[in-house]
């Protein structure tokens, strides 16, 4: 019977919802809409790409750096948009750091998170959408690159296989590096001082590649002495198959940040539901 | 003594006559008798059935905590069949995908399979978690009621002391139950009880390592130890505290609100049967049904998502299940005292907020019924129950007390307040240094004003009755009050003692056209 | 009204209040029990077939969130329907019982003391050496009774909370075991470290950063301890234990993640914030002729929460 109880089909499951929904009542719908069809089927692609990883076995990562061509157009956009703060050759200033020698990696991360250009003066740079097309980020990637040589403090893009990743080994990693800041499930929470780790529900692959190679902002940077090619892919495998897609079997996942949130349902819901019963149920006073 | 021929006369009790003319014994009597012969339970099951329940909602909260622990121990039973209280490692092979091929202990791997292996599991075992969160909820409402009106004054102080009790067990053993799956989270809770026992002067590193098997992490034994005690010491005493409670109860009887007809010297309400039975049954399955409606809507310790322990690893945003959040907030807002010299340390900074400060707690909750009549002089019975703005200082007190332990709830999560509010996590951790003293003061007073400004309006509080306004034909207005409605309070009945037999005198039909057919079946049982 | 059929219960007998069925008491509560017993047939109903539900839902595979809906649904519908019946179906009342008083007598109070002090006089005035003994050995059995209740469980801590696996040349190895080279960490990164041999042990836990070496403020007698800007601290919080192993590497402060105890990592882990009395235990370290990061000696003090031995 313990076998069995997984081997429920999805195909069964979708069969069973429909009339276990009209029974529900019109109200749950929507509970069940984004609780048990959304929970359902992430373990089951888990379970898919689990099964069968692709025997063809590439480099984990491969990194390239954007053709030369974009260079020159790179130039100008960081001479319109980026050299304000940054210096004219990226030299830094009072105001922003130097970039002379940070790799493609970093300024793609930063660009393409939408998190340069910075849009106030805040603690810390916001996730927001970015405002560069993705050949635009290329370009000025191109352009800093070109500054100074690559070397393992500065990397270029990386391009994530996760065929080959173990999400085993990408859950043991994280937990290990990543959990104390992000959560174990990924999002975020704050740290001293106004800073925070954000969350990691957004992030694409590439850009949690480049955010453990480069270490922006308060996150150390795991270098390749550290952390190897596949390691990464695990991690990052693990980020987007598992913490972005999680399998909330239980039903709604209440935001993911554990019992905190769980508590205010046991209480409001719960006590407050019940409560609301007794209150019908006796006589007031 | 009662005997067959002793039985009064009353033809409802009689089903007919057989054809030789011969009284057939109605089959529940027959059935009493049986019982009663051997056991004795017909005159004592009488009063039983006879016992009076008053009606107010507020003294249904108990019935929460009774039913929900009643739900922990069936769900609890049906998940021990499948649990493995081990920390014995095993390589995961279950149903969950990304955790297949991990080292992990048997405890978690089991809590995992009863999740997703097991059918029904996992309704099942997050029912038993949102029991749990409940049931302790439910212990602070109940507690709450029994404090604002008094009712755990003389003659009524062992059974508050035994409430206290019960809720010292049932926190104790929701944590203990919280750290069985061995997961990451609660891996977390465990250390953190092997620091508090490291604590105590003198005897804490020998407690914690006898506790413990060792320096922390142990042995191992820690796991089956806890599961031995989670599911056999705790919930027996627990058990028999809950019997000695019921019984103190139904011994003493229940207090009740001041109101017509209801005097120091009896009981007003809802007689044991039929009613107060059905409507007790019917909140038993109400509340299975919101826990397990719970169990498996909405999600509880995910465990497959936080992963296994492993003592040097750790997430952020851990905290405690939420009634553990008030002792998690006071280690948090504790400045970082310690004591050194003499050659002894006694780290102030963990030893006064996880040993000192609940122990004063429940010391002041075990003396309190004693501290206030020392404190007021009153020594007198009371079976009738303050409201409680009549009473502003104790209102006010118990307000002050739960801000206070509110405001330590809500420190515990610092972390998350901080990164929802987007603001400072040290602002945040400053704030609630100073809201921890100020917010219980300011709720003092404004609780204590309140209830003197609520004592001076009459009838307030009470439920209002619409004024129907018409207009007559000619334009000229009239306003009637709207009728009654039963349970109002406005026109009660004297109350009468529970009647056992309906005279139904010479009419075959009862009395009233509108009277449905209820009315006619239940009387008669 | 209520009548009593004339015993009171002083014989024997059983006192048996009648009650007329025009009695305002026996009405039901709800003013339109037609419909309130429609309601309740309703919610029943709606209890079965919830009931039925969850069998059939059960019976095909099930799925999670379908049986919690359709059980709960069934276990509520049918409990509202029981209470909707005892509450508007049954007698209104309200009715009431006596208080009958279980406080006894003052003459059985004062036979009770005089039973417990006569006789108590018998027992301990007379032997009031027995008695001594008794106590004597009632007090000894509960000492005894500790051995193996508390004693049996573990062992002695003797010099446990002191010591580490750390010793004088230890290698410094990660979580798989392999060792550390000075190459192997750029400045900015972080690892989390073990004594070669002692992978996963709790006291062992020891967080490894690497600081540009210009911004280490070392600390009297430590100006060897960080090589290459490789400063390691246990892993232990000094307030509760839990594991320091969030790294703030712009700030270069270490937070601990349950009760948010900062530390500088470039001031030799001091304490700068939060609940925790004490700086982090510092590992010193060297690199040998290899490369490889190692121990020059263990931790100089008791690494984690304070305890009642620590001096």
């Amino acid at each position: 019977m313990r076998e069995a109880g997984r081997g429920r089909g999805s195909g069964r499951v979708i069969r069973w919802l429909g009339p276990g929904l009209v029974v529900s009542g019109v109200a749950l719908a929507g509970l069940l809409g984004s609780g048990a069809l959304a929970g359902a089927s992430p373990s089951h692609q888990a379970a898919r790409s689990q099964a069968a990883p692709s025997q063809a076995a590439g480099p984990p990562i491969s990194y390239s750096l954007p053709p030369d061509s974009y260079v020159a157009p790179g130039k100008v956009l960081f001479e319109a948009n980026c050299s304000s703060c940054h210096g004219t050759d990226a030299y830094g200033s009072d105001r922003a750091p130097n970039l002379v020698g940070v790799g493609a990696a970093t300024v793609d991360f930063w660009v393409s998170t939408g998190r340069m250009p910075l849009a106030g003066s805040a603690i810390q740079a916001v996730r927001k959408p970015p405002r560069f097309t993705r050949t635009e980020t290329l370009q000025i990637a191109a352009y800093v690159a070109s500054l100074a040589p690559v070397t393992p403090n500065a990397p270029s893009i990386p391009a994530v296989s996760t065929s080959v990743a173990g999400q085993a080994d990408g859950l043991d990693l994280f937990v290990l590096d990543c959990a104390a800041c992000h959560t174990v499930t990924g999002a975020g929470d704050a740290l001293a001082d106004g800073y925070f780790a954000p969350s990691l529900h957004v992030a694409t692959k590439t850009q949690v590649a480049e955010a453990i190679r480069t270490g922006p902002g308060n996150m150390p940077r795991f270098g390749p002495g550290e952390l190897s090619d596949k390691q990464v892919a695990d991690v990052v495998s693990y980020v987007t198959g598992v913490i972005q897609q999680p399998d909330n079997g239980g039903g709604l996942g209440i935001g993911g940040i554990g019992p905190v949130a769980e508590g205010f349902v046991a209480l409001l819901v719960g006590i407050g539901g019940l409560m609301l019963i007794a209150f019908w149920l006796g006589e007031r006073a | 003594m009662t005997t067959l021929g002793n039985r009064p006369a009353r033809g409802l009790r009689q089903r007919g006559t057989q054809g030789n003319g011969k009284v057939k014994a109605d089959p529940v009597e027959a059935g009493v008798r049986w019982l009663d012969v051997r056991l004795g339970v017909a005159k004592g099951g009488r009063v039983f059935l006879d016992k009076i329940f008053p009606d107010h909602w507020s003294f249904l909260l108990g019935e929460i905590a009774l039913y929900s622990f009643v739900i922990l121990i069936v769900t609890g039973i049906w998940l021990s069949l499948f649990f493995n209280a081990s920390t014995a490692e095993v390589i995961y092979h279950g149903a969950y995908a990304p955790l297949r091929g991990v080292k992990v202990s048997a405890a978690y791997a089991s809590t995992i399979d009863i999740s997703f292996g097991v059918r029904s599991g996992m309704v099942i075992r997050q029912m038993h978690h949102w029991a749990a969160d409940v049931v302790l909820g439910s212990i602070a409402v109940h507690m709450c009621r029994v404090f604002f009106t008094g009712a755990y004054r003389k003659p009524r102080e062992a059974n508050w002391i035994i409430g206290v009790t019960l809720l010292t067990l049932g926190l104790a053993n929701g944590f203990i139950g919280y750290s069985l799956p061995d997961d990451l989270v609660s891996g977390t809770g465990i250390r953190l009880v092997f620091s508090f026992l490291l604590s105590m002067p003198v005897v804490g590193s020998y407690l914690g390592f006898f506790i413990f098997g060792g320096n922390y992490p142990g042995d191992g034994s820690l796991i089956p130890r806890f599961f031995i005690l989670h599911v056999l010491v705790l919930p027996l005493v627990i058990l028999g505290l809950i019997t000695a409670h019921l019984t103190l109860l139904v011994r003493q009887k229940h207090t009740q609100f001041p109101g017509k007809g209801r005097t120091e010297h009896n009981v007003v309400g809802t007689p044991m049967y039929p009613a107060f039975i059905a409507k007790t049954t019917g909140y038993l399955f109400m509340i299975a049904g919101v826990l397990w409606a719970l169990g498996g809507l909405v999600q509880i310790n995910p465990i497959w998502q936080f992963g296994p322990y492993a003592p040097y690893k750790i997430s952020y945003a851990v905290q405690p299940d939420w009634y553990m959040g008030w002792l998690d907030g006071a280690l948090r807002i504790m400045p970082s005292w310690e004591f050194a010299s003499f050659g002894h340390t006694i780290p102030f900074e963990v030893f006064l907020p996880a040993i000192v400060f609940p122990g004063i707690c429940f010391g002041v909750f075990y003396a309190w019924p004693f501290l206030e009549a020392w404190l007021t002089g009153d020594r007198a019975d009371h079976n009738l129950l303050d409201r409680p703005r009549d009473k502003p200082r104790r209102t006010a007190l118990g307000a002050a007390a739960l801000a206070f332990f509110f405001t330590l709830f809500s420190a515990s999560s610092t972390d998350v307040l901080a990164n929802f509010f987007q603001i400072s996590l040290n602002s945040v951790l400053w704030f609630f240094r100073f809201a921890t003293v100020l917010v219980p003061v300011v709720v003092f007073f404004v609780t204590w004003r309140l209830c003197l400004d609520l004592a001076l309006t009459p009838h307030s509080g009470k439920r209002k009755r619409t004024n129907v306004v018409t207009r007559s034909a000619t334009g000229e207005y009239a306003t009637t009050p709207s009728d009654d409605r039963p349970g109002d309070g406005h026109h009660e009945l004297e109350p009468t003692p529970v009647p056992v037999f309906i005279d139904v005198g010479d009419r075959a039909e009862p009395v009233g056209a509108d009277l449905g057919s209820g009315v006619r079946r239940i009387p008669r049982r | 009204m209520t009548t009593t059929t004339g015993r009171d219960g002083g014989d024997g007998t059983v006192r048996s209040p009648v009650a007329a069925f025009d009695d305002p008491h026996m009405q039901p509560y709800a003013r339109h029990p037609e419909r309130a017993e429609r309601v309740v047939a309703v919610c029943l109903l709606f209890g079965v077939l919830g009931f039925v539900g969850y069998g059939i839902c059960f019976w095909v595979g099930g799925q999670t969130q379908a049986e919690g809906a359709l059980l709960g649904i069934g276990l509520f519908g049918f409990g509202f329907g029981l209470s909707a019946w005892g509450k508007y179906l049954m007698p209104r009342g309200p009715f009431s019982e006596e208080r009958h008083s279980y406080v006894s007598s003052q003459a059985e109070v004062e036979a009770m003391t005089a039973a417990v002090v006569d006789r108590g006089k018998m027992v301990f005035r007379r032997r009031g050496i027995l008695g001594g003994i008794l106590g004597l050995g009632a007090a000894a059995f509960g000492v005894v009774l500790t051995f193996p209740l508390l004693r049996s469980l573990g062992p002695q801590p003797k010099k446990a909370l002191f010591v580490t696996d750390w010793k004088k040349g230890a290698y410094v190895v990660d979580t798989n075991g392999k060792r550390v080279h000075r190459d192997d960490m750029e400045v900015g990164g972080m690892l989390t470290v073990f004594p070669e041999g002692f992978v996963g042990q709790s006291v062992d836990q020891t967080m490894m950063v690497r600081a540009s070496t210009s911004d280490v403020k070392t600390r009297p007698g430590r100006d060897t301890w960080g090589p290459d800007g490789y400063l390691a601290y246990s892993k232990l919080c000094t307030h509760a234990g839990c594991p320091v192993g969030l790294y703030m590497e712009q700030t270069q402060q270490l937070l601990c993640p349950c009760h948010q105890s900062l530390f500088d990592v470039l001031d030799g882990g001091t304490q700068v914030f939060g609940p925790a009395p004490r700086p982090l235990p510092q590992l010193p370290l060297y690199i040998d002729e290899a490369g490889f990061l190692r121990a020059q000696k263990g931790y100089d003090e008791p690494v984690g929460p304070g305890f009642w031995e620590r001096s």
